[in-house]
């Protein structure tokens, strides 16, 4: 039983569909890589699956449970969280209360909080020196660090990753890499949409590629990396290129 | 994609249903069959009706007023209802004291009208429009104020024996009469914002009410343009206040107190907003509700407020909510023969320094953006500004076109210092611009959005052209040229939010072409594109260094980098680290240790650094 | 001399009821967007719940202090579930629609709070009993009396509850955070729409307060008190800086203040026009107010 289902997901804004029948799955420790061109339904996709708008029909289910109609608090409280595209910091409070917003669920606890901050400042040392600054001063590779050390918080079992290494300089693409290979260590799963096509099939195990709402390609990371359609439409070069990139 | 992005992206999809087509027809008959009634009505009602239908054009009138500041600039105005008092005190006191006829007050009742929408439009040009409804709401309170406490307004009490309007020699006294002179005042009002809506004045209240940036940002003076919007308004207003004034003969404040505003409010929005036949609707519901209710007088008004959010739940857009302009009336004009692929813009001498920053500095809250930062840009070249998040690149370009006024350096072009312009005369003066996060006016078609960029390049929105100038033959060629010129001219009639992502960063740089820029500073073109639009990008992007225009460019994707690229200059923590050929800019060790990182050798480390990992 | 000091210590107990008033604007504004419009109607609706609580318990002999604090609580209580029964049924379904829509449903529900107000207790003004003790002293020529001082210490006492409730606990936080960015709060966990209810309720709950207190302080009320009431927190509101706490306390006794030196020195038929003028100079030269907005701008 994988710890995420999505069958046959349908969703549209409007009259206008943006997904026709999109079916994924998640293992347990797993990192699954969501790929596609802009407007093919990645994000849409993760925004149905933490609840953030209604699909039409089809079905997620998370550890064992249907989400489907969940509200969006409702499966975060059940360790699915995301990191949305654009990191979405909440620029006028400071590090820490964003840190503490993440681990909003877990508010009555103190000690709870004090410790899974503690770990979120050993993965993160840059935003422990800066947890007094307010978090619309972070530079974009810092804001990273922070969407990801807010989300958790709450100690997901799933983290939906929305285009972590967007808008980020090269070496900072290849640090939130190494953040993903250690959260995986922990025991997390991650589900990660990615327009960084070489870095997102080097750190997955299985990718799916989507376009204009359909799965149209899916497999083992290492085989999409050498399918001839994925190179030609993502990695814009030859297999050897794609092999031999970090 | 940044958050805007998705709000845009959620936008344009809320927007696709409401396309229009469908129910045209039945529209222009509806249309039809009400003017036949509104003629006949005074042989169908009786005069107490009369009377009610009277009072039903006359905020018919202001609704169309008002409509034109919030419906079609989507500025919030709270205190409307100071026009309306204007023109009618005005017209009245000209009248009782100058004893000039209703005809001949009218110009000057308008006239004041005008000037008082400049003085309430002046201090909220700078607001948010939120700030605008306080404002707004305190000027109409001021003005009432006033008249209740001046002798020459007679005070609470008044003025009173304002003489009827006359038409040829009549004087206008029974309802039926009033109500025809108030249909053609209506009419009028009608006319007058029909055309304001479909000139370009309309299409710059539409881009500025869709994002004021990227207006300013494609030439649209925005100060100015609002400020019109105030003027506009009022001025129908007025017209609407002088025939309150002559119909009763007497006017006391208590008529144009913050309730009227915000009935006349309520018939824009329950109407419609920007929708023309949608004030006449929202008119007849505010005004005739009430009077249908009359007979539970001391319910009617509870009944009244109840029908109202119950209305707005049902239907939050209004009864008859504006239509988008015509799929397809943007056809294609002739085209001359031999038409360049490139339309003619500005040319500069290659090679000349066009734009010139130096010692460059700027801090945000006692943090340093950019410190000492100077960029020559010469003519006909492609000069990439790279560095990584938080650099300070985009702080620069925001210097230079006017976001940002720095406060150290100059930025000179050809000579001409740039510092302290507002952004649309920059652009005016030749420099153009794209967004990180892609601004484009979503609402507005793709054609609507180059057409709004060439008011830059004409300079004179508003002198040159008329103020209700229609968009001509010659400006729909120039901005199909550039639109053809990006590889639109197949969508030049879908909105804006229709297109997809790679067509949307192209549109953006054909619109800020239109302008006929000497420069144009491209922000991140490539984020969020795949290899395919990547090429095809690259391509648009060296057309336009080869059609005369000077590139700067800031962008992370190092193959776009270093294939455009004549020059590269390297930004790190808001100071210049390297510059020169991107060959060399490559190799650079500072280059490397700050933004690249290490490929092959040692990669882990940097990363460790970056992420302050030492264990 | 003794005038001056007569108008600032009345000033500053008016302003201390508006800036009750003027949180609840700024508050509800910070979190959804809204200029409630209804929100200085929901401070008369205090005020008669206040008024009905005390002409009953008076003519039912209970002592004065017991006859305050009820009639304070159910005032309270009776805004608070209103407030919250107004968002629930007026506003949350336009949360996603344009704020325009929103803003005149609550126009909307200001007019039927008022008529609603004026059906059963008429157009009439109502006299709340004078029961308060009248002692008083005097400083410097100007007469505070006891429960002026009372009055004006437990609205700073609300205020300061407030404060320390919105920037110190988890749940303030949440507020703040759901100011900025609607759906990065749901991703934290946050529910949402509990959230925004909740914060009505904090709002009405003090605009009740101000409502009972104005009773007992001014004795007359009427159903359309929360216009002007509402007009001048709202700008208190915008004065201090649209979503900021603090700023709307201090503007709010700015205001009272103000109201107060221009009824005394020049004519209270002025003082709104003088309000008024005030605000539009002051977002002149200052356009996110005197103390700075709160507001995440969105695109």
């Amino acid at each position: 039983m994988a710890l995420l289902t999505v069958a046959g997901l349908h969703a549209s804004y409007g009259d206008v569909p943006a997904l026709r029948g999109v079916s994924l799955e998640v293992g347990e420790g797993e990192i699954v890589a969501l790929l596609g061109s802009n407007g093919a339904g990645k994000t849409t996709t993760l925004r149905s699956i933490s609840g953030l708008m209604r699909p039409r029909s089809g079905s997620i289910t998370f550890a064992g449970t249907d989400i489907t109609r969940r509200r969006a608090h409702a499966i975060v409280a059940m360790g699915l969280n995301q990191v949305p595209e654009g990191r979405r910091i909440f620029p006028a409070l400071s590090v820490e209360e964003n840190i503490n917003l993440g681990g909003y669920l877990s508010r009555r606890d103190r000690a709870v909080i004090a410790q899974r901050k503690q770990q979120v400042f050993d993965l993160f040392p840059r935003l422990a020196e800066r947890r007094r600054q307010l978090g619309g001063t972070l530079s974009g590779g810092e804001q990273q660090m922070l969407a990801i050390g807010r989300a958790l918080m709450n100690q997901p079992r799933l983290l939906a990753l929305d285009e972590p290494s967007m808008g980020l300089a090269p070496v900072m693409v290849r640090a939130v890499g190494e953040v993903i290979r250690r959260i995986r260590a922990q025991g997390t799963a991650i589900l990660m949409v990615e327009q960084n096509v070489r870095q997102a099939l080097v750190l997955a195990d299985r990718a799916y590629v989507l376009e204009t709402g359909r799965i149209v390609i899916d497999g083992p990371a290492s085989e999409l990396a050498q399918d001839a359609r994925v190179q030609h439409a993502y990695l814009g070069g030859s297999a050897e290129e794609a092999a031999s990139s970090p | 994609m940044t958050p805007a992005q998705t709000t845009q992206a959620a936008r344009r999809r809320r927007l696709a249903p409401r396309l229009p087509g469908a129910g045209m027809a039945t529209r222009a008959g509806v249309t039809g069959a009400a003017c036949l009634l509104s003629l006949l009505l005074p042989l169908l009602l009786s005069q107490y009706a009369m009377s009610v239908a009277v009072t039903v054009v006359t905020f018919a009138i202001l609704g169309l007023g008002l409509n034109v500041v919030v419906g079609y600039a989507g500025l919030l105005d709270l205190g409307y209802a100071a026009f309306f008092a204007i023109g009618a005190y005005t017209s009245s006191l000209l009248e009782l004291h100058t004893h000039l006829s209703f005809w001949e007050t009218l110009p000057l009742a308008v006239i004041a009208a005008a000037i008082s929408g400049c003085i309430i439009g002046y201090p909220t040009l700078r607001l948010r429009s939120d700030y605008l409804a306080i404002v707004t709401l305190g000027f109409g309170e001021i003005v009432r104020i006033i008249a209740t406490n001046l002798n020459v307004t007679g005070g609470p009490n008044g003025l009173y024996g304002i003489p009827a309007a006359t038409v040829f020699g009549t004087s206008i006294l029974t309802s039926n009469a009033q109500y025809y002179l108030g249909l053609f005042l209506m009419a009028v009002a009608v006319a007058v914002t029909g055309l304001l809506s479909r000139s370009r004045l309309g299409r710059a209240w539409r881009s500025l009410r869709e994002d004021e940036t990227a207006s300013e940002a494609v030439g649209v003076p925005a100060t100015k343009v609002k400020l019109l919007a105030y003027v506009m308004g009022a001025m129908v207003g007025a017209l609407a206040g002088m025939f309150f004034s002559a119909r009763f003969g007497a006017i006391d404040p208590t008529s144009f107190t913050y309730n009227t505003s915000v009935m006349i409010l309520i018939v824009v929005i329950v109407g419609g907003m920007g929708s023309i036949p949608g004030m006449i609707l929202g008119a007849v519901i505010v005004v005739a509700l009430p009077e249908v209710l009359r007979p539970i007088s001391n319910y009617r008004l509870l009944l009244f407020a109840l029908a109202l959010i119950v209305l707005m739940l049902a239907r939050p857009q209004g009864i008859w909510p504006a239509r988008r302009s015509r799929p397809g009336s943007f056809t294609a004009p002739p085209e001359p023969a031999g038409a360049a692929p490139a339309p003619a813009g500005r040319r500069s001498e290659p090679g000349s320094v066009l734009l010139s920053v130096a010692g460059l500095g700027h801090s945000f809250g006692g943090v340093t953006a950019i410190d000492d930062v100077s960029i020559d840009l010469h003519a006909g070249e492609i000069l990439s500004l790279i560095g990584p998040n938080g650099a300070g690149k985009t702080t620069v370009f925001n210097c230079i076109t006017g976001l940002v006024t720095p406060q150290r350096g100059s930025v000179l072009l050809g000579g001409r210092s740039l510092r302290k312009l507002r952004p649309h005369k920059i652009v005016s003066l030749g420099v153009a611009r794209t967004f990180q996060s892609i601004r484009l006016f979503e609402g507005l078609d793709v054609a609507e959005n180059c057409l709004v960029g060439l008011a830059a390049h004409q300079g004179r929105l508003l002198a040159r052209h008329g103020l209700l100038g229609r968009t001509t033959a010659a400006d729909r060629r120039q901005a199909l040229r550039w639109l053809e010129f990006a590889g639109l001219s197949g969508q030049a009639h879908l909105l804006a939010a229709q297109l997809s992502y790679g067509d949307r960063r192209r549109l953006e740089i054909a619109r800020a072409l239109t302008s006929a820029p000497l420069i144009l500073l491209l922000d991140e073109p490539g984020a969020g594109t795949n290899p395919t639009e990547k090429q095809a990008l690259m391509q648009l992007i060296r057309q336009v260094r080869d059609s005369g225009v000077a590139v700067l460019l800031i962008e992370h994707d190092m193959d776009l980098v270093m294939g455009l690229s004549d020059r590269v200059i390297v930004l790190d923590q808001g100071r210049i680290i390297a510059a020169g050929p991107p060959a060399q800019v490559r190799s650079d060790a500072r280059v490397i240790d700050a933004y690249l990182g290490r490929e092959e050798t040692g990669s882990g480390e940097t990363v460790e650094e970056v992420l302050g990992w030492h264990s | 001399m003794s005038a001056f000091l007569q108008y600032l210590v009345n000033g500053l107990t008016s302003g201390a009821f508006l800036a009750l008033v003027a949180l609840g604007y700024t508050m509800i504004y910070g979190i959804i967007r809204l200029i409630n419009f209804a929100h200085g109607d929901v401070v008369m609706v205090g005020s008669f719940a206040g008024y009905t609580m005390v002409t009953t318990l008076v003519a039912q002999h209970w002592p004065v202090a017991a006859v305050v604090l009820v009639a304070l609580v159910a005032g309270m209580a009776i805004t608070g579930g209103l407030g919250m029964l107004i968002e629930r049924v007026a506003y949350q379904p336009l949360l996603n629609s344009s704020r325009l829509a929103i803003l005149i449903s609550a126009l909307g529900v200001s007019l039927a709070l008022e008529e609603g107000a004026r059906i059963i207790f008429g157009a009439g003004f109502s006299s709340y009993p004078n029961i308060l003790p009248a002692a008083n002293f005097s400083v410097g020529g100007a007469h505070a009396s006891y429960v002026q001082l009372a009055m004006f210490g437990l609205c700073l006492l609300l205020m300061l509850g407030l404060y320390l409730f919105v920037h110190r606990t988890a749940t303030g936080t949440a507020m703040r955070a759901l100011a900025m960015d609607r759906d990065a709060a749901r991703l934290m966990g946050i529910n949402v729409e509990r959230t925004i209810i909740l914060t009505f309720l904090l709002g009405s709950v003090l605009a009740g307060a101000s409502g009972v207190m104005q009773g007992l302080y001014y004795s007359q009320i009427n159903f359309i008190m929360g216009f002007l009431l509402g007009l001048r927190a709202f700008t208190a509101a915008v004065l201090g800086g649209i979503g900021n706490i603090p700023g709307a306390m201090v503007a709010g006794l700015l205001i009272g203040l103000i109201g107060s030196f221009s009824d005394g020195y020049v004519s209270s038929q002025w003082t709104d026009a003088i309000i008024f003028a005030v605000l539009i100079g002051v977002l002149v030269f200052k356009p996110t107010g005197l103390f700075g907005e709160r507001v995440a701008e969105r695109a």
